[in-house]
């Protein structure tokens, strides 16, 4: 049995905090290769477009 | 991790299409507003070179007669 503060406490949103930071886990993943591949693109279009010219 | 719980009150079925929505309404605005406020994103999109201006001077200039001798 699970007591209030314990991990096996499920949320109003239906998630355990350990399945909560899994998730999160994920989200910050996706968004530093998203920022990264971003980083990138603009690298290029600076070089190579008259971006700041 | 920092902010980790935030899943435990915000549903993702709804707090992950919303930052993925507000990222790509973000950046397509970003992009959308560079298009249509500046010249030289659309002439760089048509594939139209960034300089179109020849210059010809150094032809005149090597045409020119070289200046006098002094004594």
């Amino acid at each position: 049995m699970a007591d209030a503060t314990g991990s096996d406490k499920v949320w109003p949103t239906g998630l355990t905090e350990e399945q909560s930071e899994e998730i999160h886990k994920h989200v910050i993943q996706g968004t530093q290769i998203f920022g990264f591949i971003a980083a990138l693109a603009h690298l290029f279009a600076y070089i190579y477009s008259p971006w700041l010219k | 991790m920092i902010y980790g719980k935030l899943w435990l009150v915000v549903k993702p079925t709804v707090g992950i299409p919303l930052f993925l929505g507000g990222v790509a309404i973000g950046s397509f605005m970003v992009h959308y507003m560079l298009l249509t406020n500046t010249t030289w994103l659309k002439k760089y999109y048509e594939g139209k070179p960034a300089v179109t201006a020849m210059v010809d001077a150094p032809a005149a200039t090597a045409a020119a007669a070289p200046p006098p001798a002094k004594p």
